[in-house]
């Protein structure tokens, strides 16, 4: 019993030794907005730190000291101090308003719709790149209005602009969240949402769906390649080479519940120009796409047979 | 009026089909076996004994609010149990499934789980740790202690209680059903929305959580009603509010959460009924519904909820802490105040389940700051038990344990809570595995809890201590595995995981998931020893005294241990805040009463289990749409509830010589013992 006790006592700092390898990916922000994030979380937990760390402390010392084998003072009616009272709801008050006065600078800051952050960024200068999102069971479509290309699981945008995102979906609710590059914003049926980011370095950073979206959500990754306005270019020239075109009947066919396994990507040049209005206007007129129960309990086994569309619905 | 479905219906057993039994599936096939054997020996056991008539006579009719609260605890820990496996079935599916090469067994292409079992497996972890264990459990604890703190007979409506009891376990009797009859939602404890919707969720799962939580939240309002009338109206004579124990004062600061709270749950789940059964559009995406009311109504209960499970926590270590720390507990009137304090904001805070849903900055603002205050009274809280133990002389039995690691786990939920409630933070952790590591230190929080509430207060309703040495092992494995599952999860929030993955996609994730995997088995340790903590104390059995800890402070600890089925032998004149200390303090606590007056005794009743049976049944034929059995269980539970009202049973007297009889040899009127049958009154004055 002594040594399982001490162990369970030092577990947390051989666990804190043990995390301190791991290279966590929100330390790492890219971009202006990423970085604002960061800021906060330190910030933020810096603050509430001047109250967290002494009472924990508090909280070891008191329990050991005042251990009956101890033979500390003991004072078997003391209940009340004025003086206490007024510090443990002092503090923790005045903790709360600094913290509170923080995180309505934060959430400006860092808000999806039109973050403070990137004011005065090298790319607020130039006109932003417009991708509209829109998610199905269980893809992402990125559709490029301005460039006529979309692609299915591959963002790719240049460097040192700003990107201004809308998003919907076309059945269920998902989380659009690239880690390291942007704030999580939800995709909904029936409704636009956006979400803003400017990354300053070019690298590739996965993105993926946090909100569960039924049997396929485990596969729904993208990648997001940020790369020089001169790659981004001559990518786009290639997309809009590509014979693959995506009229809305396209697209419908498409948007059938369908796990795209390795998150493998797809190109289409000239999407419907109105596609993302369509989706949403098709979603609050009812338009729904079912998941059959079949593929709710086999998708495992159809693993390999990426962009399967599954029947068309009545 | 009824929709369209995928699947064939028919008359008789509606969706039911052969299919619809899982047979194929070793995991459930095993699971069946298992609990048929258990329950096979269970039932055989009671037929050999001949303990029948004494089961139902003594527990599945009664009204005592201890047996009632007893059997609570019981459903609310075999729940926990099966929530358990849930989790460890999860765990283990997760460091199975990592990167696309791990293998898969059993018909999975990962691990061992195909996403439609994992789906499933997640949301009955949360629906049964949450609604029928949690909550359960601190009900029970209410049951038993509230009454006995405030020197009542019983709860002010006994028969009200029975049902409160027998609906929550027909709700669990559903889910447990779920398991071998068809399937679970896959839309997680809080019924993603529209993802619960027909189109999405053809099956009968979603079907079985609503009926499940709909009847037991049915429970759990009644129940709140009871608690607080019992408060309110039956204190002793001299038992005045601000002498009320604070475990009492959380107990209805929590029954009013419950009791204002709980039906929004339940309009919200009838207005998705309504959408799965009649076809409406209340939260479909198109022809004018809104998915968002849902989502906002559920978390205008979901986040009151969380606060109606944690307070009596608080009011639990609030009793522990002084008992062992020989002392008063610091700021009493501060401590009532924050418990009321929190439960008034956490009416205010249900968007910060939802920053990324797309609120502007300022609404989003002001539900983070609404959010923060909470933090304040929670403070207050910490600090007051922090100085309830400064120059005390503190002995640390499991209670005291538990209750400290509980404190600790307070501070790092709420740490952690205050994180998620700044937008800029939760934008980059929201639905990431760091919430579920948060949430899981505050519901820790409300476990360990329990197991200091079960420890403390196990003498005084059986008689006799739990064991010490196992229950420090239970403590120290259960600690242990705690930290070595949660600190990693933190770990894997900040590296951004995702949570609901049946199949992870990052391996860099893996060391962390193993360090994960090593805590769960570490908690396996800990259910061994809790089972052997219950197993060597019912064979030990060392009688307990009245005050069975020597320095409890409050009246439960006055009556007899084990405490007789009717409490008080003469209903006590209170004095002071902390009354058996006060009375120690005065050399009073020694003396007995020496006259008895007759007691009136409510009766036995046979209609609330009915009750539950039927609205199990009821639930059942929902679930399937066999519309004959639906119809008749509710018929019968109308009936049911029709004939009691002409019952003219009014309880019975117990004479002052039985009462004087029962207080020389305590172990006759003790809760396992069998009274003698009564003859009713069916008639009394109003008193
Ligand atoms: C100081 C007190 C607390 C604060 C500031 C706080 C804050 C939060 C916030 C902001 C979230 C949303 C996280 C997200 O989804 O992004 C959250 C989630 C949650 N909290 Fe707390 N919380 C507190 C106390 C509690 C307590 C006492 C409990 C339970 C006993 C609790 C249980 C939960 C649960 C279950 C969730 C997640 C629900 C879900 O999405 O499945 N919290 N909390
Ligand atoms: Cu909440």
């Amino acid at each position: 019993m002594r040594f399982l006790r001490h162990f369970a006592l030092c577990a947390p700092l051989l666990l804190l030794a043990g995390c301190s390898t791991v290279d966590f990916a929100l330390f790492h922000p890219v971009g202006r907005v990423a970085e604002a994030e960061y800021h906060y979380t330190l910030l933020l937990v810096g603050v509430m730190m001047i109250v967290i760390l002494p009472t924990f402390l508090l909280m070891v010392i008191f329990p050991l000291r005042y251990r009956k084998s101890r033979n500390a003072t003991y004072t078997p009616n003391w209940s009340h101090s004025t003086v206490i009272e007024i510090l443990a709801w002092g503090v923790p008050f005045a903790i709360t308003a600094v913290l509170i006065h923080y995180s309505f600078v934060g959430v400006y800051a860092v808000n999806p719709y039109n973050p403070d952050a990137l004011d005065g960024s090298p790319g607020s200068a130039l006109p932003p790149i417009k991708v509209d999102v829109i998610t199905t069971d269980w893809q992402w479509f990125f559709i490029y209005p301005d460039q006529h290309i979309a692609t299915i699981d591959d963002l790719v945008v240049p460097v040192g602009r700003r990107v201004d995102l809308r998003l919907t979906s076309t059945s269920v609710m998902n989380g659009f969240y690239i880690p390291r590059v942007a704030p999580m914003v939800d995709a909904m049926p029936g409704m636009r949402t956006k979400d803003s980011f400017e990354v300053d370095q070019p690298g590739t950073f996965e993105g993926f769906s946090t909100d569960f979206s039924g049997a396929g959500f485990s596969w729904m990754q993208f990648s997001t390649r940020v790369v020089s306005q001169a790659e981004f270019d001559a990518w786009t020239k290639t997309v809009q080479a590509n014979p693959k075109t995506l009229p809305y009947a396209t697209f419908t066919q498409l948007a059938h519940p369908t796990v795209n396994f390795g998150a493998k990507p797809a190109y289409f040049s000239a999407p419907d120009p109105e596609l993302f209005n369509k989706v949403v206007m098709d979603a609050m007129n009812g338009v729904v796409y079912p998941v059959p129960d079949s593929l709710t309990k086999s998708v495992s086994s159809n693993e390999g047979k990426a962009l399967v569309p599954a029947p068309a619905s009545p | 009026m009824q929709v369209d479905l995928q699947d064939p219906w028919s008359p008789l057993f509606g969706r039911l089909t052969l299919d619809s039994i899982p047979y194929d599936n070793p995991i459930i096939v095993g699971t069946f076996l298992g609990a048929a054997t258990i329950g096979l020996i269970v039932v055989a056991a009671v037929l050999y004994y001949k303990k029948l008539p004494y089961l139902w006579r003594e527990w599945l009719t009664t009204v005592d609010h201890k047996k009632i609260g007893v059997m609570y605890i019981i459903l609310g820990l075999v729940m926990l149990f099966r929530g358990f496996v849930d989790g460890l079935m999860m765990r283990t599916q997760q460091v199975m499934a990592v990167g696309p090469d791990s293998p898969g067994v059993l018909g999975a292409q990962h691990g061992f789980l195909p996403p439609f079992h994992f789906d499933q497996v997640y949301s009955a972890h949360g629906t049964i740790m949450l609604i029928f264990a949690a909550t359960p459990i601190m009900a029970g604890l209410g049951n038993i202690i509230v009454p006995l703190q405030i020197g009542a007979r019983d709860m002010a409506y006994p028969y009200l209680n029975a049902v409160s009891l027998w609906l929550t376990t027909a709700g669990a009797a559903l889910i447990m059903l779920s398991l071998f009859v068809g399937e679970f939602s896959n839309a997680a404890w809080v019924g993603l929305m529209p993802l619960a919707e027909l189109p999405y969720n053809p099956g009968v799962g979603v079907d079985y959580w609503m009926w499940a939580i709909q009847l037991s939240s049915l429970g759990t309002t009644f129940n709140a009603i009871n608690i607080i009338a019992t408060i309110v109206k039956m204190r002793a004579p001299g038992m005045t509010w601000f002498r009320m124990p604070v475990f009492t004062w959380v107990n209805l600061s929590t029954s009013i959460i419950g009791l204002t709270a709980f039906p929004v749950l339940g309009v919200a789940l009838s207005l998705l009924t309504a959408d799965r059964y009649l076809g409406t559009d209340f939260f479909t995406v198109g022809h004018g519904g809104n998915f968002m009311l849902y989502i906002d109504l559920f978390w205008i209960w979901g986040h009151p909820e969380v606060y109606f499970l944690i307070l009596p926590p608080f009011g639990i270590f609030s009793e522990i802490v002084p008992t062992f720390s020989e002392k008063p507990l610091f700021g009493y009137l501060t401590m009532v105040a924050a418990s009321f304090a929190i439960a008034g904001i956490g009416w205010s805070v249900w968007a910060h389940h939802f920053f990324t849903m797309g609120m502007g900055p300022d609404l989003n603002g002001y539900f983070s700051s609404a959010t923060m205050l909470v933090g304040i009274p929670t403070g207050v809280k910490i600090f007051n038990w922090l100085f309830t133990m400064y120059r005390g002389r503190i002995t640390f039995t499991t209670p005291m344990l538990w209750a400290v690691m509980g404190i600790f786990l307070l501070l790092f939920g709420g740490f952690t809570g205050m994180m998620l409630s700044a937008p800029a933070i939760n934008y980059t952790v929201h639905d990431s595995v760091f919430v579920i590591a948060h949430f899981h230190c505050m519901v820790l929080v409300v476990a360990v809890g329990a197991f200091a509430a079960v420890a403390y207060w196990w003498p005084k309703v059986f008689g006799f201590k739990l064991d010490e040495r196992n229950g420090q092992f239970f403590f120290w494995t259960f600690t242990l595995a705690s930290i070595v599952v949660f600190v990693p999860m933190f770990g894997l929030g900040l590296e951004g995981e995702t949570r609901r993955l049946d199949y992870v996609f990052n391996p860099q994730w893996r060391p962390l998931l193993i360090a994960e995997e090593v805590g769960i088995v570490l908690y396996c340790i800990s259910v061994f020893y809790f089972l052997k903590m219950i197993y060597v104390s019912l064979r030990d059995r060392v009688p307990a005294g009245d005050d069975a800890w020597g320095t409890g402070r409050t009246l439960e600890w006055m009556t007899h241990t084990p405490v007789p089925f009717y409490n008080f032998a003469v209903t006590p004149q209170i004095n002071a805040l902390d009354e058996l200390a006060w009375r120690r303090e005065n050399g009073l606590d020694k003396v007995k009463p020496q006259t008895f007056v007759p007691i009136h005794m409510p009766s036995n009743t046979a209609v609330p289990v009915i009750i539950g049976a039927m609205a199990m049944a009821l639930g059942f034929g929902m679930i399937w749409r066999i519309w004959w059995m639906a119809g008749a269980a509710l018929l019968a539970i109308v009936v049911a509830v029709i004939a009691r009202s002409f019952d003219k049973n009014q309880g019975y007297i117990l004479t002052a010589e039985e009462i004087a009889k029962f207080e020389s040899k305590t172990e006759l009127a003790s809760m396992i013992a069998e009274q003698p049958k009564r003859t009713p009154l069916d008639h009394v004055e109003a008193h």
